[in-house]
C-alpha cells in the first residue's frame, strides 16, 4: 500500500462503524474499483457539508435557516417532541404517528462522559416555553439513567406556573407481541403504564 | 442440573481439556498452582457471567491467546440437555446457549445457579461490608432482573453523580441525578429487605443442619440510611447535598448498606466462635443453594474450592450430609477426601492437564487432548 492510501484508510477509520477492514475495502473500491464514483461522492460529500445545518428553531438537520418540519405549517409546533438525536425524530416520523414538532438535544447528560447542559441544545427550547410558543412537550428521551436525569433538568427550566404539560412517552410491551416473551422489567413498565381501557 | 461435560480452552493456565463427568460427585487433586480452581472458576462462569475470583475477564486468557472459551454440557431440570459456549475475549464475552446468542444478561442470569464455597469466604463474616453487599447483590440480582437493574441503575446514577460532585457541578445538574438515584435507592432497598428477610430463613435452617447446635443463626439487613419511598430518598439525597459537595462524592445511601450475621441474635463476628463462624460461612453457602432452588426450580451446582480439607470430621460429615445426594459436586483440594464421603471420580490436576484417576466407568472420552472447534 502507499503512504497517500494508507492516510485515505486511516481517516474512514475514525468514521463510526468503520473498522480497519471495512476502511481498507472502501479505500479500495474506490480508488481502484470504481473511480468513477469519486468524483460524485467528493462532490457531495462538499456539497452536503456547504449546505446541511442544525434548524434554527429545532436542531433538526436542515438546508436552509428551518427544517423541513418546522417549516411544515400544518402540523401543530405547539406539540413538541424532545429527543436525543436526529435518527430518534426520524424513527418517530416514519411511524406517521405524530403531527406535532420536535427538538433535537443532540445527545443527554452524561457526566461520566463529560456531557454537561451546556452541550446539549437546550437553549432554543427553552427561549421557545419562555416565548409561549409551546403548549404540550413530550419527552422521548431514553428510558434510561442518563434519559431520566436529562428529562428531570429540561422540567426544572421551565417555568413553574405549569402553562406547560410536560409528557413522557410510554414504556412497555412491542406491539404484536404477546405477555410471554416480554422480560420482566419490561412487563413491569408496562403495567406501571397501564390505562383505562375503553 | 447437572454439568455432563466442560470443554476448556485456553482459559487461564488450561490450554485444552474435555473433560466428561459420569457420577454426581468429581474431585480435583493436585498441588497448589496447577489449575484446580481455574476449572472449578470456569465451570462457576456460567452463573453469573463472571468469575467469583477476579472482575477482569482479561486475566482469564491464557497469556498470548487471543481467546478462552468454555463450552459445558448440562442436564437441565426445565431445558433438558443444553449446551453452553462462552467465548472470551478482552473486549468482552459472548455466549450462546443451544446455539442462541444471549443478549441481555437480565433474560440469561437464574438459568444456570452455581455456588461456589471458598476458603476466602470466611471474610463474609470477618470482612468489609463490601463483601457482605457483594454476596447479597449477587444472590438477589441471580433470581431477580429487576433488582439487577435497579442495582445497575442506582450504580450508574451514583457514578453520574459522583462525577459532577468531584468536578464541582451546580446544584441543578447534581438534582437531575438525584431523581433516577432516588428511584432506583428506593427500589434496590426494599428487593434488599424482603430478600434478606427470604434468605433469613435459609440461614437459619442451613445452620441448624451444619453446626448441630442449639443456637439460632440469622442474617439482618443494615441500612446506611433508609427512606419511606423514591420522594423521600429524593429529599434524603437533596439534604445530604452540601455536605457531599464537600466531600465530592455521595457519602450516604445504600452503597453504604451492610449485613450483619448473628447467632442468637448477637454479631457472629464478634461473639461467634472459629467454629460456630466457620459453620455459619457454610450455612451462608447453603443458603444461597436451597435460595436458588427455591426461586428457580433448578437445582445449583455446588463448587468447594479446597474447603473440605479445613473442615473437622464432624463438621465435614454434617455439611456431607447436608448436601444430599442429588446435587451434583464438584471439589478440589492437594488431597484425596475421606473414602467415608462417597464415591467420587477422581482427576489429577498437574500444569493445567487432567488425568482421570479413579472412581466411575473410564469413559473413552473421560480426557482428551487436541484441538477443538467450538
Amino acid at each position: 500500500m502507499t503512504p497517500a492510501f494508507e492516510r485515505l484508510q486511516q481517516h474512514l477509520k475514525q468514521l463510526p462503524g468503520v473498522g480497519f477492514r471495512s476502511a481498507e475495502r472502501i479505500a479500495l473500491h474506490l480508488l481502484v474499483e470504481k473511480p468513477a464514483k469519486l468524483a460524485t461522492l467528493v462532490q457531495a460529500l462538499e456539497e452536503a457539508a456547504r449546505s446541511v445545518r442544525r434548524c434554527t428553531r429545532c436542531g433538526n438537520l436542515a438546508e436552509g435557516d428551518r427544517c423541513a418540519i418546522c417549516a411544515d405549517e400544518r402540523r401543530d409546533h405547539r406539540i413538541v417532541c424532545v429527543v436525543e438525536h436526529v435518527p430518534d425524530l426520524v424513527a418517530l416520523e416514519r411511524s406517521g404517528a405524530y403531527r406535532g414538532g420536535y427538538h433535537v438535544l443532540h445527545g443527554k447528560l452524561s457526566p461520566i462522559h463529560g456531557v454537561g447542559p451546556g452541550d446539549l441544545n437546550l437553549a432554543p427550547l427553552l427561549q421557545r416555553v419562555q416565548a409561549g410558543e409551546v403548549r404540550e412537550l413530550i419527552l422521548a428521551l431514553s428510558n434510561d439513567v442518563e434519559g431520566e436525569a436529562t428529562c428531570h433538568y429540561l422540567t426544572q427550566h421551565l417555568p413553574p406556573d405549569g402553562a406547560v404539560k410536560v409528557t413522557r412517552i410510554g414504556f412497555g410491551l412491542p406491539s404484536g407481541g404477546g405477555v410471554l416473551y416480554a422480560d420482566s422489567v419490561t412487563l413491569k413498565s408496562a403495567l406501571d403504564a397501564r390505562r383505562e381501557y375503553s | 442440573m447437572r454439568l455432563r461435560r466442560i470443554t476448556l480452552q485456553h482459559f487461564r493456565n488450561i490450554a485444552f481439556a474435555e473433560l466428561a463427568f459420569t457420577g454426581g460427585q468429581q474431585f480435583f487433586v493436585g498441588a497448589n498452582g496447577q489449575g484446580k480452581t481455574n476449572l472449578l472458576e470456569a465451570a462457576g462462569f456460567v452463573s453469573a457471567l463472571r468469575s467469583f475470583r477476579t472482575a477482569d475477564t482479561r486475566v482469564l486468557i491464557a497469556h498470548g491467546q487471543p481467546e478462552a472459551a468454555v463450552a459445558c454440557d448440562f442436564e437441565h431440570e426445565r431445558f433438558g440437555a443444553t449446551r453452553l459456549v462462552i467465548k472470551l475475549r478482552p473486549g468482552g464475552k459472548e455466549v450462546w446457549c443451544d446455539g442462541e446468542k444471549i443478549t441481555r444478561l437480565g433474560d440469561y442470569l437464574g438459568r444456570f445457579p452455581t455456588v461456589v464455597f471458598s476458603s476466602q469466604d470466611q471474610q463474609l463474616v470477618r470482612g468489609s461490608p463490601g463483601l457482605r453487599r457483594r454476596w447479597l447483590d449477587f444472590t438477589l440480582a441471580a433470581m431477580d432482573g429487576g433488582y439487577l437493574q435497579a442495582l445497575q441503575a442506582y450504580h450508574r446514577a451514583l457514578t453520574g453523580r459522583n462525577a459532577l460532585l468531584k468536578r464541582g457541578a451546580p446544584g441543578g445538574e447534581l438534582e437531575a441525578f438525584e431523581r433516577p438515584l432516588a428511584a432506583a435507592a428506593a427500589e434496590l432497598q426494599a428487593g434488599r429487605e424482603a430478600g434478606v428477610t427470604g434468605l433469613a430463613a435459609h440461614v437459619a435452617a442451613a445452620y441448624a443442619r451444619i453446626a448441630g447446635e442449639a443456637e439460632k443463626a440469622g442474617v439482618r439487613l443494615v441500612p446506611d440510611v433508609t427512606a419511606e419511598n423514591a420522594v423521600a430518598w429524593s429529599g434524603l439525597f437533596a439534604k445530604n447535598r452540601g455536605r457531599d459537595q464537600q466531600w465530592r462524592t455521595t457519602v450516604a445511601g445504600p452503597h453504604r448498606d451492610d449485613l450483619i450475621f448473628t447467632l442468637e441474635e448477637r454479631p457472629a463476628r464478634d461473639f461467634g466462635s472459629e467454629g460456630q463462624q466457620r459453620s455459619l460461612v457454610l450455612a451462608l453457602r447453603l443458603a444461597q443453594v436451597s435460595f436458588f432452588r427455591e426461586r428457580s426450580g433448578v437445582e445449583p451446582l455446588l463448587l468447594a474450592d479446597d474447603v473440605l480439607g479445613e473442615l473437622d470430621p464432624g463438621r465435614r460429615r454434617r455439611f456431607w450430609s447436608s448436601l444430599g445426594s442429588e446435587r451434583q459436586v464438584i471439589a478440589t483440594g492437594t488431597s484425596l477426601p475421606d473414602a467415608e464421603l462417597g464415591a467420587w471420580e477422581v482427576f489429577a490436576v498437574t500444569g493445567g492437564s487432567f488425568q482421570k484417576t479413579g472412581g466411575g466407568p473410564t469413559a473413552d472420552h473421560a480426557v482428551t487432548t487436541g484441538p477443538h472447534e467450538f
